[in-house]
């Protein structure tokens, strides 16, 4: 028995500072030395990533594109996925970040976005004051991610030293994004990376957030109950943008009891329509190490290899010219 | 004890000079992958340095079609190579400008949690409307306030370490770097700032920087020794005199010319379209440094030059090789540790930011040969005689809390 369904695992890396108790959702929670460790028995295990959190009730967490960066400084297979919320974070600062860590991580890099509020930077320029909801500024944040991934294609680096050309900068295309809540210019900095541009995944609960995302995203997480509903959607709204269901995938998140059996996970994903599944324990380290050792081994190929969006299942990324964006946006 | 020699690598993508990406035997887009920067860092480790340093802007340099640029956001670096060494110092520049105080602070100290209290942020304003438009802005704000800005936002992140008490960092808080040459610039250094990166050409003039600088935090209630001034300096290291000057001319040779000049017009402020090569630039053309809108620190510099010289834009050109301003010395490793030596002793420098000519092979040459030459006249350190950054720098810093913190994720990731 086994599945070639990719799975993630869903951690913060804290500190407990106030206990406020455990909620039954609550995620699991490590010091920085636990985390290292469970990465390290994760990607032996063949885990295809992990998702590091950006907060925890009660506890001092860490900045997951901090951790993410120091994690994969000690591995060299496993995929990692950064939550981020808009608050605090100009989305030009947030997209070189995050494929910053997709260069150096081989194509291994992703990032959830958050809904939230805007950043000290913006606010005093935002182009229209009455914008103010959290879910129209995610949408365009999502967008302009997009732009911004895809505006320094990895070709345009040729490093020519006989022409003396170092960029080919006429393939560089600014991201051109002028919206409501934000207006970037771009280009990054940086080109693009081996898979194409960081997983962009998005956390969603209902169809009109599957509906603002569906352009942008390349992998939508929901609860595992709400699988069947969330395919529906998203099949019905990728048709609406012009993009095919093999583009996004389907991830579904799952509390797992710390004892469960191999069994129980495999029935999870053969019975679900789902792409991938993000198992959170409710649990310790141990037991989540336990977990993997025992449970998820069992379940997938060891050791993925290649790039994140491969591990998720997902075709290559085609980038659009500014032309077709026009047509999506 | 007697004072000692602080050395830090700017890992300046493929070297300082505009043409060291074409040098003979460098791989042309190395400083485009992460290796390159681990690489050295493990290298700078190995010899004991103080920090690397990552320079930055969130903007892509519009020069980019003839030379690299800075490409990898400095915080994910330093993690990864966090995760891979133990002691060398890790500074990496984020803008004030472009930064939201709080999420900065939260970031940066979390970097130095994470590396075990190896962290330094280089401090600086944005200057320039192509960053501008990445931010929503049509321009930059001007030079008096960008620094405005640059002294609240300092205060409110320095405030926001001091009070954090979770995740805590074996030298407290990350220590404070700033770079501006300016006046207002240097306000902000005797203000906060712990290591001051500055450029200077002149060792008298150096040495009269470091004076104000000290003398300027010491009006601020600070030590004078609590700041630790490192200029830049250019190093191009040869086996004897002929072969260091021979590796000079070659970066000439391979400087691409387009390069140069959209650089010099940048630092300028103006275009050098239709200005006789042969010809010293206009005087009417320049204005006086506290005047210019972008980077002061660096018009300065070439107008410095050009005050003093006199040269033609095609000497002025071939002196600032693409290499921005920054001092560059050519020469045997004897004869480039008599230079450190000289500023060092006359109270120019307490020590200097290298960067390197070309890297990786410009580094190699300055700690096989330049470092060991250093030791052997008693002004380099042997061994690192603590964890931190601050350790190394001999700064004093804020009481650290006992017991919070231990090492184990460094041990473990290795």
């Amino acid at each position: 028995m086994s599945t070639t369904t990719p799975i993630l695992l869903e951690l913060a890396v804290g500190r407990l500072v106030d206990d406020v108790g455990r909620g039954p959702d609550a995620p699991l929670v490590t010091s920085l030395t636990d985390a290292v460790r469970i990465a390290q028995v994760a990607e032996a295990a063949g885990v295809a990533g992990l998702r590091l959190l950006d907060a925890a009730p009660g506890f001092a967490v860490l900045d997951p594109t901090v951790v993410v960066s120091f994690l994969a400084g000690g591995t060299s297979a496993l995929g990692y996925l950064a939550d981020v919320p808009t608050t605090h974070h100009a989305p030009y600062n947030l997209a070189r970040r995050i494929l910053s860590i997709d260069r150096a991580t081989g194509g291994r890099a992703g990032l959830v976005l958050r809904p939230g509020e805007g950043d000290e930077v913006t606010i005093a320029v935002v182009p229209d004051p009455s914008a103010r909801d959290p879910r129209q500024r995610w949408c365009e944040y999502a967008e302009i991610l997009r732009r911004l991934w895809d505006s320094f294609p990895a070709e345009a680096l040729v490093g020519d030293q006989h022409s003396a050309i170092f960029v080919r900068d006429e393939l560089i295309r600014p991201a051109g994004f002028d919206g409501r809540f934000y207006r970037v210019s771009g280009p990054l900095d940086g080109p693009s990376s081996v898979q194409g541009r960081p997983v962009q995944v998005a956390a969603v609960t209902d169809a009109a957030e599957i509906a603002c995302v569906v352009g942008h995203a390349d992998a939508v997480v929901v609860d595992v109950a709400a699988a069947p509903l969330a395919d529906a959607a998203l099949t019905a709204e990728l048709e609406r943008v012009e993009r095919t269901r093999a583009e996004v995938a389907l991830l579904g998140r799952i509390q797992v009891p710390p004892a469960v059996d191999a069994d129980w996970l495999y029935g999870r994903v053969a019975t679900q329509s789902l792409d991938g599944l993000v198992l959170t324990v409710n649990g310790s380290t141990h037991e989540l190490l336990a977990l993997i050792e025992n449970t998820v081994s069992r379940l997938v190929a060891p050791r993925p290899t290649g790039t994140l969006r491969e591990a998720l299942g997902l075709s290559p990324v085609a980038v659009r010219t500014a032309d077709q964006r026009e047509s999506v946006a | 004890m007697s004072r000692e020699l602080h050395l830090n690598v700017n890992i300046l993508n493929a070297g300082v000079f505009g043409g060291s990406w074409r040098f003979p035997g460098t791989d042309a887009t190395a400083s485009y992958t992460i290796d390159h920067y681990t690489e050295i860092a493990k290298k700078a480790e190995a010899a004991q340095l103080d920090a690397i340093f990552l320079a930055d802007g969130p903007v892509l340099d519009p020069q980019v079609r003839h030379r690299p640029g800075n490409n990898l956001e400095p915080t994910t670096v330093l993690a990864r190579i966090a995760a891979q060494t133990e002691r060398i110092g890790l500074i990496g520049t984020l803008s004030s400008s472009y930064n939201d105080p709080v999420e900065l602070a939260r970031r940066v100290a979390d970097l130095d949690y994470v590396s075990g209290g190896r962290v330094g942020w280089n401090v600086v304003t944005t200057a320039g409307p192509v960053a501008a438009r990445n931010f929503g802005r049509d321009g930059e704000p001007d030079h008096a306030l960008r620094y405005r800005r640059a002294a609240d936002f300092v205060e409110q992140v320095v405030a926001t370490w001091a009070e954090r008490t979770e995740h805590a960092s074996p030298q407290g808080r990350p220590v404070v770097v700033q770079a501006g040459g300016s006046s207002d610039g240097r306000r902000l250094a005797s203000r906060v700032g712990e290591v001051i990166f500055s450029a200077d050409q002149d060792l008298e003039h150096a040495r009269a920087f470091r004076d104000e600088i000290r003398a300027g935090a010491a009006d601020f209630g600070r030590r004078p020794e609590d700041v630790v001034v490192l200029p830049g300096l250019s190093t191009v290291v040869g086996s004897t005199e002929a072969e260091a000057r021979q590796r000079r001319e070659l970066l000439d040779e391979v400087l691409p010319d387009a390069y140069a000049r959209g650089r010099l017009a940048g630092q300028l402020g103006f275009s050098l379209d239709g200005l006789d090569d042969d010809a010293p630039i206009p005087a009417e053309l320049l204005v006086e440094p506290d005047e210019a809108g972008g980077s002061q620190t660096f018009y300065r510099m070439v107008k410095g030059i050009i005050d003093r010289e006199n040269p033609t834009l095609r000497q002025l050109l071939k002196k600032l090789s693409g290499g921005g301003g920054h001092r560059i010395v050519v020469g045997t490793p004897e004869q480039i540790a008599d230079d450190i030596e000289r500023w060092f002793l006359a109270g120019a420098a307490d020590g200097f930011n290298v960067m390197p000519d070309v890297l990786p092979s410009g580094f190699d040459h300055f700690v096989e040969q330049v470092v060991p030459e250093l030791r052997r006249r008693g002004l380099f350190r042997h061994e690192y005689a603590g964890t931190t950054l601050r350790d190394h720098l001999g700064l004093g810093g804020p009481d650290v809390p006992q017991g919070v913190w231990d090492r184990a994720p460094l041990e473990a990731a290795r």
